[in-house]
């Protein structure tokens, strides 16, 4: 065996496992649900090849599809651009070790290591209609104040229905900034971090405000990390699921739809494999384009130092 | 060559591991000379101790036979049970709720019950299907055959606290407008008049029903079931869905909307509302969390005036099914089983066990439950039958899409009851238009034999 092919085989021995996992449990799924994609199947029964039917139907049958990819876009928008730049100004903040750097950098990180259900609860809980519910017994007191000091104003009709399906998609925007800014925070500090102090000297030396230092020196070289970022939290929010379903109690409406819902949803209580299929290949073929476009975007003038 | 042979040996090592997987399923339980009755049950409020020890005693019975069951249950037993269906390996019994009966009928997958209701019932008798009460089995027949019997009677109530109601003088209202005065009453006495599952439009549904069938009668319910063109924009149910919106905005408890089945039957529990309309597992739901003192009682949806419904009539059904699998490899024997489990014979225990009542003909005496459910056995003694509806069992997406997110519009105040009706109909029509739609035939109410003018 010469030392080229041995050198093959050692590759391959380690290549494998992921290989064959890969193939196994994701390639060979995705290319069933694509075939699924294709036909009329309830799960039941016998599957009828119907082409691109079930694609058709997504935007023939009412606006739900729509609806749902209206919701997970107004999430990416909403929270996403909160959350980066939450995380952004956080992350600045704890690189110019402002006091209590640790226990913030912690603090904010803490709601990313709870399982997104038991987050989905808390928040249930949060926003209960009933005595439970500290978001609304606020408001109650922010109200019975200003009212005490005689304005007749805010006159909220309490306690606000939160979880109700119509303000579902904008009550969960808050709790994904709670959820996720922490972990894209460490992420752009670990970015920061690597950038040479003397960079800001030099700055400080020149005059430059702190703005100025974080708009032509911090933003520029974590520009790579600001987009893994991104394609992140857009894959995150396409692909948002928990939270919907568990505020909804499994039973998500047209108001309160996304994307992974809905699949859901036609595929396990409708038993439509064939649409839910449809929706499942949308969403990873709107991913993948996003991802593409993020990375495209990543690689236009690339700073070193 | 040696790199394109390890290649292939690793191809086939997965391609072995993944069959294996498939393979790993239980035998065929043919060795021991008599059957292994599998039976899969789902585990819900009322878990299955009590279904184990049928299932014991059952066994004890049939050791000579060598017939034995073996009983299991899951909260989430449909979804272990789907694969086995698909793989043409399911359980030989299956006693569950939330699998899509018709579905699963239409693709050949359930056997027909009629040579065990044929049979002598256990502990009476008379055959099995004569001891059903009357309509019970109707749900579950298509084309003249039975494809599962009920475990259980489910019927839909409203729910007060007798002791609220003496403390304050209020008594049960026999028609809408005693019950509406009721509401401002208790409006006025500081408390919320009704708790309200709003999270689950559909819990209101069941309360439409009720009174759409006070309106109209049961010719309304089987215009709705038969799914008659126009069916939801007639007249009688435009008003049951007037009179179901006005009590929703008016005496629904503030944040209903959004509150969950166990968020609002806490507020009922703990007075913060007087009242809470609910299917008779709300007893056993909220046993753990009644306080002392608490009576609970309930009354049936009351008459509406100039309604042409006969009141005494209650929104009820068969629950928590019991079907036998084409693929069953002990089939006989399964309903064998099915007979035993839901019989004359276990039906009072299974009241004074786990409190559930039973859908046979005096399957539950009144001394084998506690007051709570002898409120509701008397409603069930009063009336000549029961009525149901049948459309969201059997159009999944309507249901989901169309009927649920238009009865909380409705319930909010954002519909019109006639807008509400039109676009029921007009999501029927639109399910119509599946030709995949499986619609088994329609036996309708008969309003004579239920004491109603037709």
């Amino acid at each position: 065996m010469t030392e080229r092919t041995s050198q093959r085989v050692f590759a391959g021995v380690f290549l494998a496992p992921a290989f064959f996992l890969f193939t196994g449990f994701v390639a060979l799924p995705g290319a069933r649900a694509l075939l699924y994609s294709l036909q009329k199947w309830d799960g039941l029964g016998r599957a009828e090849w119907i082409g691109l039917e079930n694609f058709a139907r997504l935007f023939q049958q009412g606006d739900l599809f729509l609806k749902a990819l209206g919701h997970n876009l107004f999430i990416m928008g909403a929270a996403g651009s909160s959350v980066i730049g939450l995380a952004l100004l956080f992350a600045a903040l704890l690189h110019r070790r402002i006091r209590g750097a640790q226990l913030f950098r912690v603090a904010f990180f803490f709601p990313n290591v709870i399982a997104a259900v038991a987050v989905a609860l808390l928040w249930v809980l949060l926003y209960s209609t009933t005595h439970f519910g500290i978001v609304n017994a606020f408001l109650a007191q922010v109200q019975s104040g200003c009212h005490a000091l005689g304005w007749t104003w805010p006159n909220w009709r309490l306690p606000v229905p939160f979880l109700d399906s119509r303000f579902l998609i904008y009550s969960v925007v808050p709790m994904i900034i709670w959820e996720v800014t922490g972990f894209y925070m460490v992420l752009f500090l670990a970015a920061m971090e690597g950038i040479p102090e003397s960079y800001y000297e030099a700055a400080k030396l020149d005059g430059a405000t702190g703005f100025q230092q974080f708009r032509h020196i911090t933003l520029p070289l974590i520009r790579e990390v600001l987009t893994v970022g991104l394609v992140f939290l857009m894959i995150s929010t396409l692909k948002f699921f928990d939270a919907i379903w568990v505020m909804e109690n499994q039973t998500p409406t047209r108001d309160s739809h996304v994307l992974a819902t809905l699949l859901y949803q036609k595929v396990f209580t409708e038993y439509n494999v064939g649409y839910g299929s449809a929706v499942a290949v949308c969403l990873f073929v709107l991913v993948f384009l996003g991802t593409l476009v993020s990375l495209r975007l990543s690689r236009a003038e690339r700073i070193e130092y | 060559m040696k790199q394109a042979a390890v290649w292939m040996s690793m191809n086939l090592a997965l391609g072995a591991l993944l069959c294996a997987c498939d393979a790993i399923r239980p035998p065929a339980d043919q060795s021991v000379g008599g059957a292994l009755v599998e039976v899969a049950v789902f585990e819900g409020g009322y878990g299955i101790g009590w279904h184990q020890k049928i299932a014991q005693q059952f066994n004890d019975e049939r050791r000579a036979q060598g017939v034995q069951v073996s009983l299991w249950g899951d909260p989430r037993v449909q979804d272990k049970i789907k694969p086995r269906l698909l793989r043409r390996d399911p359980p030989d019994l299956l006693l569950m709720h939330q699998l899509p009966f018709w579905l699963l009928v239409s693709a050949g997958k359930v056997l027909p019950l009629d040579e065990a209701l044929n049979q002598p019932a256990y502990g009476a008798e008379k055959p099995w299907r004569e001891c059903f009460l009357p309509g019970m089995l109707q749900s579950y027949t298509s084309g003249g055959k039975v494809y599962a019997v009920p475990s259980s009677l489910g019927a839909w109530a409203c729910w007060y606290d007798a002791r609220l109601f003496r403390e304050h003088g209020w008594s049960v209202p026999s028609t809408w407008g005693e019950f509406e005065s009721l509401c401002e009453r208790i409006q006025e006495a500081g408390i919320a008049p009704l708790a309200f599952q709003g999270k689950y439009p559909r819990y209101a549904w069941f309360t439409l029903t009720a009174l759409i069938q006070r309106c109209g009668g049961l010719a309304a319910i089987n215009r709705d079931n038969r799914m008659d063109a126009g069916a939801f924009s007639h007249p009688d149910v435009v008003r049951a869905a007037g009179l179901l919106q006005s009590l929703a905005v008016r005496f629904f408890q503030p944040g209903a909307m959004a509150m969950t089945h166990t968020e609002s039957q806490l507020q009922f529990v703990n007075n913060r509302a007087a009242m809470i309309f609910c299917g008779l597992w709300l007893v056993n739901e909220m046993k753990a969390t009644i306080p002392a003192g608490f009576e609970m009682r309930c009354f049936n949806v009351p008459l509406v005036e100039e309604g042409k419904g006969n009141p005494n009539l209650f929104n009820g059904m068969g629950l928590e099914y019991v079907f036998v699998p084409t693929d069953a490899r002990h089939p006989k024997e399964a309903a064998d089983f099915a007979r035993y489990l839901v019989s004359p014979r276990n039906a009072p225990d299974m009241g004074r066990s786990i409190g559930v009542i039973s859908p046979l003909r005096g399957g539950t005496p009144r001394d084998t439950v506690g007051p709570p459910l002898q409120s509701a056995l008397d409603m069930i003694e009063r009336a000549q039958g029961f009525f149901n509806d049948r459309l969201s069992d059997l159009m999944l997406a309507w249901d989901n899409q169309v009927m649920q997110p238009n009865l909380a519009a409705l319930l909010r105040g954002a519909m019109t009851p006639e807008a509400f009706g039109a676009a029921l109909d007009a999501g029927i029509a639109a399910a119509r238009r599946n030709p995949d739609l499986v619609i088994p035939e329609y036996l309708p109410f008969d309003p004579v034999a239920f004491g109603e003018t037709p």
